[in-house]
């Protein structure tokens, strides 16, 4: 695991990156608050920090305010160090949005099972994040494999309207079915019925590319949407070019 | 100074940097304290005598980097008339404690 350093005393800072090192951390070291901003700013930068309370440029509580105000990127584990030692300071330092404090010279042991702590939280986000990405998978796509389901095409069909009226374009709508398919289910099961309709909406993808998207809207019926269009003459024509893959398909199997 | 080889996961190499580290930076920054606090210049005596606490707790000498931080409380506190004799004192920790890791480094290695 990735873990900053940021003190401004280079004795200190060389015994902290030496020590985090050994104990098998990616150690990232440097020497003011503005670089440890920077650091815990940047993509896939690291989560776990150990801020020195005064520092030139940005102090630690500085450091913490500043990141405590992104919110896209994961949350960061932040430890301040410091060698005060109030009841004031200590509340200032967590007010600013540190998870802990440690006070300096810091005890070898405890240093390393208040990181433990660190992990363990930032473990806990991760499984939280794990989590909510496949509800949010389940929730937006159909059984059938890489297909919006019902509600999420319907969401974006909306979106979509929205932007194509505010930027004058014009969006193809088409809305089709699959003739006959009722047959397929009942002659070679449904196994087979789900067979077909993933292969009908691979072909649909593939047709659409990132021109739109494409969902699905009932048992064998299909939404294409088809947005930033030039005219609705294009939009026609890629309608029949799904048209006219989908009857190669069907004269194939 | 066995709370700090601990610190040091016992590490001599270690030790020996940090030591090197320390004869180059305390030297240097010893220097400009004595010229801020000729200057009465409150601002750096605060911040190089903290500075100078921070790389002495981290070596485990703990009776300068006492003397650091009683300069340092009086420099921001404004005490400017007991800077002179807080100076003194930190000085004369300092003196003794040069040959003291020295001496211990040597030990270690033994």
């Amino acid at each position: 695991m990735k873990i900053l350093i940021a003190d401004d005393e280079a004795l200190s800072r060389r015994l902290l990156e030496k020590t985090r090192d050994r104990a098998g951390y990616e150690v990232i070291a440097v020497e003011n608050g503005k670089q440890a901003l920077e650091q815990l700013c940047k993509p896939n930068g690291p989560r776990l920090a150990l801020l020195d309370w005064i520092m030139p440029e940005l102090d630690g509580p500085g450091v913490c305010r500043a990141v405590r105000t992104r919110t896209e990127q994961p949350y960061a584990y932040m430890v301040l160090l410091t060698s005060k030692g109030s009841k004031e300071e200590t509340v200032l330092g967590l007010e600013s949005g540190a998870d802990d404090y440690l006070a300096k010279p810091f005890n070898a042991e405890e240093l390393r099972a208040r990181l433990r702590v660190g992990e363990r939280i930032l473990l806990l986000e991760d499984r939280l994040v794990e989590a909510r990405e496949n509800m949010r998978f389940r929730a937006t796509h159909d059984q059938l494999p890489s297909l919006l389901n019902r509600g999420a095409v319907m969401d974006l069909l909306v979106r979509e309207l929205h932007r194509s009226h505010r930027e004058q374009k014009s969006t193809a709508i088409l809305l089709g079915d699959v003739d006959h398919f009722k047959r397929v289910n009942d002659t070679l099961g449904h196994v087979v019925g789900d067979e077909v309709l993933i292969e009908i909406a691979g072909r649909l993808l593939k047709s659409v590319r990132s021109c739109g998207f494409v969902g699905r809207y009932g048992g064998e019926e299909f939404l294409v949407v088809l947005s930033n269009l030039q005219s609705i003459l294009r939009a026609r024509a890629s309608g029949r070019d799904s048209q006219v893959h989908l009857e190669s398909s069907s004269t194939n199997r | 100074m066995d709370e700090f080889l601990s610190r040091v996961d016992n590490d001599q190499v270690l030790l020996r940097e940090l030591l090197t580290i320390f004869k180059e930076d305390f030297p240097r920054t010893m220097q400009s304290l004595e010229i801020a606090v000729t200057a009465l210049d409150l601002k750096s005596c605060a911040r190089l005598s903290h500075t100078l606490k921070g790389m002495l707790s981290s070596l485990g000498a703990i009776r300068a980097a006492a003397a650091s931080a009683k300069l340092e409380a009086l420099s921001s506190a404004g005490e400017t008339a007991s800077l002179q004799s807080a100076l003194k004192a930190l000085e004369s920790e300092a003196e003794s404690l040069l040959p003291e890791l020295d001496a211990y480094v040597t030990g270690v290695q033994r």
